[in-house]
């Protein structure tokens, strides 16, 4: 059995969890620079405050003491979503981490009458140690935990949880399902269905697979497949790397600073093209540097240091600029350094990645986006021939508008919670 | 730059060196002879907060501004525990108490009409500061009340230089 554990309105929970006057209210949360509306509370959904819309147009509405607004801390939310996570993690037997706010747990093993017991108490552990509230949908297969989920998540009844066991609820609740909200058909997919007849999940698990392949190919035959309890969604992670490591020994030692941030920007240009080849990006940055250990007579010093990006990065620049961070903290002159590495880990799939999160400052992603593409093409020779001019780091973030950011209460010593 | 070296993949190398650690360095093997604070002060990593004191209202049980407090939110309150409390839209370090700090009152609330208490609810719970500037609070349902979490450590700076 799979159970999908989504956090409810993650971004405004987090935010709630260190403001808990905030519970209650119509929150939202700003995308980068304040642009947009990236996360709605319940009540600033009940409001009509869309998805997507532009902060400029409901900033009177925050003027006016009707609404709060928060700008984005995503180094808060990454925190309280590891923090879940590793709730997570240890009470499943396998988990398959998805998301900021989403995670599969793999029940096989467990017995299925125990599932959503277990699952209940997760729920208030959750709430009780992290502050962040949790709905849980469980079934066979995972496109229907996501079903699952959803109803948990709409109908106050489930108390958090719903289990989709049997055919017969399958049906109901597919039947009450549209189309558009079925993982991987999604709204870009239901036009063409819903011109065809099929309005509901239930319609659709009702055509012939001839039909279903003619309209949507191999993946529509898994999502009707998967519908009807029938597991056809692999992990797909576990063909693909954990973490990427590039490193090499230099011909010579190095001494100087300028020589090994050209080295580590290689290794992680590396990285970041591997990235992209798996369709993955990754959270984390990692840099070490080794020394000669077979010179005793010469000091020795074998550092790392690691980066946690707000946003899974796998463009050239975010993931050099991440590793040059990191060479900087660790670097100390004196030594002389032999090897050097770049490691990229926490690494989710592209498509995981919130489309809400990749909206940040689209801009610019699209820009790194096509740099990357032409870096990609041109380096295709094994060669590097295109490489990043070095830059400073927190370039990138300078002058951003966060005009309503919260604390960084778990990260920065100057930013604690405070207790009269 | 030989293409050897270039495929060196490793496979999640940083499942054994902890949360956000890096990955293993030669020196790993050695790491576990520190005395590692987080492990001493944190038992519950996921549940766990930091947060920092301001004003006097706790002065007399020698904690005191500025003091760093490790708080916990996966313990239930008990009677006699710090605590970091959310009332009315505050923050207040307090004392949890379930006995009447006048002395002799009854310890559960009066009954309402139409109103059924679990237990629980049913037990009247007061915040005592320790300063005397400031009275005991009682919580009643008029109040917007959670315990935040429990505190574990109080974490002082004793040199001043």
């Amino acid at each position: 059995m799979y159970a999908l554990v989504d956090c409810n309105n993650f971004f405004v929970s987090c935010e709630r969890a260190f403001q808990p006057e905030l519970e209650g209210r119509p929150v939202v949360v700003l995308s980068n620079n304040d642009g947009c509306v990236v996360a709605r509370s319940n009540e600033s959904k009940a409001m009509g405050i869309k998805m997507g819309t532009p902060f400029f147009k409901v900033r009177y509405l925050v003027e006016q003491g009707r609404l709060v607004a928060r700008s984005s801390n995503y180094t808060l939310y990454g925190d309280l979503s590891s923090r879940v996570m590793s709730i997570l993690a240890e009470a499943a037997p396998r988990l398959e981490v998805y998301s900021i706010d989403e995670a599969y747990m793999d029940m096989d093993g467990v017995a299925a009458d125990r599932v959503p017991g277990i699952c209940s108490d997760l729920i208030k552990k959750i709430r009780r140690w992290t502050g962040i509230p949790v709905s849980i949908g469980i079934a066979d297969t995972k496109t229907l935990a996501k079903v699952a989920n959803h109803f948990a998540k709409k109908y106050k009844g489930y108390k958090g949880v719903c289990v989709i066991d049997s055919d017969d609820k399958i049906r109901k609740a597919l039947a009450l399902t549209p189309i558009a909200e079925v993982w991987g058909i999604g709204r870009r997919g239901a036009p063409r269905l819903e011109a065809a007849g099929v309005k509901t999940a239930l319609d659709f698990i009702g055509r012939p697979v001839e039909w279903v392949r003619g309209m949507m190919g191999i993946g529509g035959i898994r999502t009707w497949g998967e519908l009807q309890g029938r597991r056809m969604v692999e992990d797909e992670r576990d063909e693909k790397r954990k973490s990427i490591c590039t490193s090499r020994s230099f011909d010579m030692t190095l001494t100087d600073l300028d020589e090994i941030t050209l080295r580590v920007s290689d290794f992680a240009g590396k990285c970041a093209e591997k990235l992209r080849d798996d369709g993955t990006a990754a959270y984390s940055v990692a840099v070490f540097l080794q020394t000669n250990r077979f010179r005793d007579d010469l000091p020795q010093y074998f550092p790392d240091a690691a980066i946690r990006l707000d946003v899974p990065a796998n463009s050239t620049r975010e993931v050099v600029a991440a590793a040059l961070r990191a060479l900087r903290m660790i670097f100390r002159s004196g030594y002389e350094y032999k090897k050097a590495g770049v490691v990229v880990y926490d690494i989710v799939d592209c498509d995981a990645i919130q489309a809400s999160l990749f909206d940040f400052d689209q801009e610019t992603r699209d820009r790194d986006d096509r740099i990357s593409k032409v870096m990609d093409l041109v380096n295709t020779s094994g060669k590097n021939v295109l490489r990043l001019a070095t830059q400073r780091p927190g370039h990138y973030s300078d002058g951003i508008r966060r005009e309503f950011c919260s604390r960084l209460y778990t990260t920065s010593w100057s930013d604690l919670l405070e207790v009269k | 730059m030989s293409a050897e070296e270039d495929k060196k993949e490793i496979l999640s190398p940083m499942m054994d060196s902890g949360v956000h650690a890096g990955f293993p360095s030669p020196a790993q093997d050695y790491i576990n002879s520190f005395i590692d604070l987080n492990k001493e002060l944190v038992r519950h990593p996921a549940a766990t907060f930091f947060a920092r004191v301001v004003g006097d209202s706790m002065v007399d049980a020698d904690v005191n501004e500025g003091d760093v407090l490790v708080v916990d939110k996966s313990i239930e309150p008990k009677e006699g525990d710090m605590a970091v409390c959310f009332i009315d839209g505050e923050f207040a370090l307090k004392f949890i108490s379930f006995k009447d700090p006048s002395g002799d009152g009854p310890s559960v609330k009066a009954s309402r009409p139409g109103v059924s208490y679990s237990i629980l609810e049913r037990q009247r719970m007061w915040l005592l500061p320790a300063n005397e500037k400031y009275p005991p609070i009682e919580v009643t349902d008029s109040n917007d009340f959670t315990v935040w979490g429990v505190v574990t450590y109080v974490i002082k700076k004793v040199c001043t230089r």
